[in-house]
């Protein structure tokens, strides 16, 4: 019994997602209540009824008494975790038992990262957001939400089996000599040809990686590219898995493959993405299928950012995170095989705005008034130039207020004002661009890698599925993760597999990977409260958690006291508000000199193993491993 | 609908009524959605236990740093307590005014949490005596004490306290929580304070006996009456259906039942008798700083609590870090009478827009609800003039109340029909409770109305010693049984006060290379060498580790033992079913890097923790 919802302060429901089970249960609730021959009301009209009272209280508790509820639970364990982000209220439910607490808080955060990425930092404006998250035509926001909600299926789906999403991190494939000839392959004649030919149309491919399922083969940035954040990473892929499912077995997966002759070249087909991923959920039935995967995209979609794309050789749009504030890219999926996806990132072109438009978002994200009171000099929004004057006189004049908490409304205003001058620039600019790679170009650049990975292909679906064995007696599993840059190695745990992992199949894996994910689940709770050493003793085996630092050469740093974070604050991770790189900034201020590299450790043993032998395993165990991790990214 | 409002303590007083609206209006809103009570509710800077019962809802806050686990702990011994002495709850709402339940709340509620350390907070558990600087022969005493009181067949079981703490006990933990309320407030100097219904007063105030009706749960009493083990002596038991869950409990209080004791190998054997009935506290020597540390000094001793709540900068001194956590605590309690309350029909109602402006639950809401309720015109009529009084009485009750202590009322007096409960759910509730076997009984039990049992608790107090008997209620009435109890223990307790008035504390050993703190699950206690009172940064990581380390057994059943460690402190935890025990290795760690390290000293801890707690009677093989 799950649910998601976003609510604004005046209790109006701006997206939710439920599954049956919650679906039927307000259904029930309702049907006791209505007269007899009265109509149920429609679901969304329930759902807004019944948090209504909610959403009206937090709103109250936040305006006088300066609080707000972050859990309820009940007596019968259900959980209900609210968040504000800005203006918006995100509360989650659980009556199953399947999440605790913290997975819920997490969902929210993912889900407020989605949007980021959708949306950009229209998200920062409650109203915008509103304008963007709830079209007025219908069609539309069935389409909105429905992709929403299989973006948040996606998640749950890939956090509950996939071990990269449960320490968000991204797994990389373990084969030193065709990654590098594949970054090699993606610099000097992919990204180079693309970016030289004349049909690129103004697009210009800053990143380019090729995934095995969820894993990470190579990965190429160009060299006047920003940065690619992990947490950015890690949403892309889930943008990418939501387009093109990965399998949940691989052996059919194989035997489809090796039954198809194997041709020069694999064209895909025009339109899989909808169909497949309707196919893939119809194990687990959504709740909502509003529409059949065949309806016709409108043509208007002008007005909202979410651009969904009938055409395979449109981008999706995404924003990702840079130094001023996110920044619109075009995301090509270019489907190799199934299992197997190429992803181009491309700069967007704006022409003359792009300067100005950049110093907005300097402004919007910081702040700096200074700065937006030399761009104000040459605007041409008089909204903004009536909020900033209006900033002004209450801030600095005399009469005015000063910097108080009157100010507020004024700076609220402002925000807003600043939000829809991005919206103008960015998001909605971009979207009204047809602006894209030649169709013809995005073929050659698919055609290109499979000829490449062709040879490679069977050996990569296997490897993904065993990246990396043990050797260690007694050690049942392990999870090691670089949290600089964003990286984790662990030996595979497919209990739905029908091929054998290392752990075997079946009930024992089942138990162990509920352990793996609640080892991680309780060392990031330690870790929250400034606990960097866990072990724990725990039925039959004996669990440890090592977080350290270390310099670039290897040698370990002296560990620091890590602050302890408030329980409402967001959870540990890289996907959700970057805890990482906050940590990895704190520590930093004490080791100006070198570059500081942060490590993590997660071991399960038996528990019969001396303790000894297992602490000794695991000091092994990070030795051994921290080769692998070396292998530049470039 | 109606509501009787309490809101004790640190609340300011235009905060209360819409905190007490907006929660219980969401708990009956969440609760609606899931068809579950609320159990526990958490704010940004504050989290609430939560109680809902038919129309009755208790939530009781605390800062964010005490576990989940701890908070549901003491707002369910809070409304046990309550029970224990006032009965069924709707009766003592109709029986007693606002201004003497408020009182009796906060004084149920100092109880549960005045004096004593964070960590007794942490585990609810009893404060005991300090035994290490006791002759084992007084215990011993105290426990023939209660053994001779016994003699007389209409004596269920007793506990013998000095200066609120337990020397002695026949009574499960719970049980001897609940007695100790109204030895604390009868060990006052001011006896016109008897706000317990107390009916019979006898002697000068130095050797004084009362009595007071209280009220058992089934269970309880059927614990008290027939025990596990047979005893020959009494013939009117009768054998209803036993409680195994609960029966280990008192067979630790039987004089048939080996004494298991940690400590009884202080004992010297050529004295031990047979086996006591002790359930002494089990502390051990080195809390020797214990004693000095948060026994109260004589004139804490000797505040009521009922003074305490007049001046409340008494429990709650700003500069006391122990008592950090009881200034974050306030209760308040919501009555509600369902004529009116139906959040989902209010709303359905405004539709929509309406009651979103208004936010739900306002308190004008509430009070037009009211008097649209339907009720009949005697209690209409009650709880309007109550309404009308309302002010005056707030004003006179500020008066009588520190400023920090405000009690707010509002107070209707309607009676509607109990819901009732479904039989699966209570079905499941029971196969919960088998599960997870608390020391407190669940308030479900103690809010079934009907199934209280009054029986009388007799206290003989001389000084600061205290004989507390749980008798039947034939006990007042009956002369000779009274006198035979009285006379057969006088002597001794005289002997046993002047001997424990006359130990010494001891001067306290240095404090120990190392911190720790062991919780008996069974017995309820706590041995620890933390100082109350003085908190070094050592302790405090302790403290706080020993938090994070009990919630996480409390909600992990399978998990043995812990390690944790930042850069400054590295804490053990360790726990079978019948014990929890906390260990940290003072002093400046060996400087490491937090990677895995075989020679890291944190790894030794469980090893040290095993040889140091030996001599504190803490066997951890």
């Amino acid at each position: 019994m799950k649910c998601l919802l976003l609510a604004n302060e005046s209790a109006e429901v701006l997206f939710y997602w439920t599954d049956t089970e919650f679906e039927q249960r307000v259904q029930e609730q309702y049907g006791v209540s209505q007269e007899e021959g009265e109509r149920l009301p429609a679901f969304e009209d329930s759902i807004n009824t019944l948090f209504a009272p909610i959403i009206i209280s937090c709103s109250t508790m936040v305006d006088r008494l300066g609080d707000n509820y972050t859990s309820f639970s009940t007596e019968n364990n259900h959980i209900y975790v609210l968040h504000q982000f800005e203006e918006c209220l995100y509360i989650a439910v659980n009556g199953d038992g399947d999440e605790t607490e913290e997975d819920l808080k997490r969902k929210i955060f993912v889900m407020k990262k989605l949007t980021e990425i959708m949306f950009g930092m229209v998200t920062f404006s409650g109203a915008l957001l509103r304008k963007e998250l709830r079209p007025q035509d219908t069609e539309q926001r069935n389409r909105l939400w429905k992709k929403l909600r299989s973006l948040l299926e996606t998640y749950s789906r890939l956090r509950e089996n996939d071990q990269s999403f449960l320490v968000e991190a991204v797994e990389r494939l373990i084969h030193p000599t065709l990654c590098e000839q594949c970054i090699e392959f993606l610099e000097r004649r992919l990204v180079q040809q693309i970016n030289s030919n004349m049909d690129r149309m103004g697009e210009e491919v800053l990143h380019a990686f090729i995934l095995v399922h969820t894993k990470l083969l190579a990965f190429y940035s160009s060299r006047n590219a920003s940065n690619l954040y992990s947490s950015d990473l890690l949403a892309l892929i889930i943008l990418v898995q939501d387009l093109y499912p990965s399998k949940i077995n691989l052996d059919e997966t194989s035997e489809l493959e090796s039954s198809s002759v194997p041709e020069v070249f694999y064209t895909p087909e025009p339109s899989p993405p909808e169909r497949e991923s309707v196919r893939q959920r119809g194990d687990s039935p959504p709740v909502f299928q509003f529409v059949d995967p065949d309806v016709q995209m409108a043509e208007d979609s002008l007005q909202t950012l979410e651009a969904p794309t009938p055409d395979p050789s449109a981008p999706s749009r995404v924003f990702l995170e840079s130094k001023e504030c996110p920044m619109p890219h075009s995301m090509y999926c270019l489907p190799l095989w199934p299992g197997i996806t190429l992803v181009l990132l491309t700069k967007v072109f704006f022409y003359y705005k792009t300067s100005k438009a950049k110093t907005i978002c300097t402004v919007s994200m910081s702040y700096l008034f200074i700065y937006l009171f030399i761009y104000l000099k040459s605007t041409f929004t008089s909204q903004l130039q009536n909020a900033w004057t209006d900033f002004k006189n209450k801030a600095f004049s005399r009469s005015g207020s000063g910097f108080t908490r009157d100010l507020l409304p004024s700076c609220r205003n402002m925000k807003t004002q600043l939000c829809g001058v991005y919206r103008q620039f960015f998001a909605a600019e971009c979207m009204g661009s047809s602006q894209r790679l030649a169709p013809h170009l995005q073929e050659r650049a698919l055609s290109m890698v499979q000829e490449k990975l062709m040879d490679w292909k069977d050996f990569l679906l296997v490897k993904s599925k065993r990246n990396i064995t043990m050797e260690f007696p007694g050690l049942i599993h392990f999870i090691y993760v670089d949290r600089s840059n964003g990286q984790m190695i662990a030996p595979s745990l497919n209990v739905t597999d029908r091929t054998v992992s290392e752990l075997g199949k079946g009930p024992l894996a089942d138990f162990i990977k509920k352990k793996v994910w609640s080892l991680v689940a309780t060392a990031q709770r330690y870790l929250q409260k400034g606990y960097a050493t866990v072990t724990l003793r725990d039925g039959d085996y004996f669990y440890c958690y090592f977080l350290w630092f270390e310099n670039e050469t290897g040698y370990k740093l002296e560990v620091i006291d890590i602050p302890s974070s408030p329980d409402d604050g967001a959870p540990v991770g890289m996907l959700t508000c970057d805890y990482y790189r906050k940590l990895l900034r704190y520590y930093s201020k004490k080791h100006q000199n070198e570059v500081v590299k942060c490590y993590e450790l997660f071991t399960v043993h038996l528990g019969v193993i001396p303790n000894e032998y297992i602490l000794q395993h695991c000091s092994q165990l990070a030795r051994k491993l921290w080769e692998p991790t070396r292998i530049p990214l470039l | 609908m109606s509501m009787t409002v309490f809101v004790l303590l640190q609340t300011p007083i235009d905060q209360q009524e819409l905190l007490c609206g907006q929660l219980a209006g969401v708990c009956r809103c969440v609760s609606e959605l899931s068809s579950s009570p609320v159990r526990l509710l958490h704010l940004r800077k504050s989290k609430y236990a939560v109680r809902m019962k038919d129309k009755f809802l208790w939530a009781l806050s605390c800062v964010v740093d005490i576990p989940d686990v701890s908070v549901c702990d003491l707002l369910d011994q809070l409304i046990a307590l309550f029970c224990f002495y006032n009965g069924p709850v709707r009766q003592s709402y109709q029986l007693y005014s606002k201004q003497e339940l408020a009182l009796r709340w906060a004084r149920y509620l100092c109880h549960l949490q005045g004096g004593s350390t964070e960590l007794h907070h942490i585990f609810s558990c009893l404060r005991t005596i300090d035994s290490t600087h006791i002759d084992p022969l007084l215990l011993l005493k105290a426990a023939l004490i209660l053994q001779a009181c016994q003699r007389c067949p209409l004596v269920l079981a007793g506990c013998i306290l000095y200066r609120g703490r337990v020397v002695s006990t026949q009574m499960p933990p719970a049980l001897t929580v609940k007695v100790m309320v109204y030895e604390t407030q009868t060990y006052s100097q001011d006896f016109q304070v008897t706000a317990n219904g107390l009916s019979s007063l006898v002697g000068s105030p130095f050797s004084s006996t009362a009595t007071t009706q209280v009220f058992l749960m089934p269970t309880e009493l059927h614990m008290l009456r027939c025990p596990p083990v047979d005893r020959a002596c009494r013939s009117h038991c009768n054998q209803p259906p036993c409680q195994p869950s609960r029966s280990r409990l008192l067979s630790r209080t039987l004089s048939d039942t080996p004494t298991t004791d940690t400590d009884s190998s202080s004992l010297d054997p050529t004295h031990c008798p047979p086996p006591s009935y002790k359930t002494v506290p089990s502390s051990p020597r080195s809390s020797l700083s214990d004693e000095l540390c948060f026994s109260p000094s004589p004139s804490r001793v000797n505040t009521p609590i009922h003074s305490n709540l007049m001046n409340q900068s008494e429990y709650f001194t700003p500069d006391s870090h122990v008592h950090s956590t009881s200034n974050g605590t306030n209760l308040c309690a919501v009555e509600e009478h369902l004529a009116g309350l139906n959040i989902k029909q209010d709303i359905d109602a405004n539709s929509g827009s309406e009651t979103k402006s208004n936010g739900l639950n306002s308190d004008q809401d509430i009070q037009s609800e009211e008097i649209k309720a339907p009720a009949n015109g005697y209690e209409q009529s009650n709880c309007l003039d109550n309404h009308s009084d309302l002010d005056s009485q707030i004003k006179s009750e500020e008066n009588k109340l520190d400023a920090n202590n405000h009690v707010t009322n509002k107070n209707g007096n309607g009676e509607t029909e109990e819901e009732a409960k479904t039989k699966s759910k209570q079905i499941n509730r029971k196969l919960k409770e088998k599960n997870e076997p608390t020391n407190t009984p669940s308030p479900h039990e103690t809010l079934e109305d009907t199934s209280l049992v009054p029986l009388v608790l007799y206290q003989h107090r001389v000084k600061g010693l205290v004989l507390a008997l749980l008798v039947e209620p034939e006990f007042i009435t009956d002369h000779s049984a009274r006198e035979e109890v009285h006379h057969s223990s006088l002597a001794s307790l005289n002997g046993l006060e002047a001997h424990l008035r006359n130990t010494s504390p001891g001067t306290p050993g240095p404090p120990g290379p190392y911190t720790f703190a062991h919780y008996d699950c069974i017995q309820n206690t706590l041995t620890t060498n933390v100082c109350g009172r003085s908190v070094g940064p050592q302790d405090q990581a302790f403290v706080k580790a020993t938090k994070l380390v009990h919630s996480h057994f409390s909600r992990l059943d399978t998990l043995q033992e812990a390690i944790v460690r930042n850069a400054s402190s590295a804490v053990y935890g360790t726990r079978t079913t019948a014990q929890e025990t906390y260990f940290l290795q003072q002093g400046t760690p060996v400087r490491n890097s937090g990677s895995p390290d075989p020679q890291d000293s944190a790894f030794s801890l469980p090893r040290k923790a095993r040889l140091r707690l030996l001599k504190h009677g803490v066997n951890l093989l």
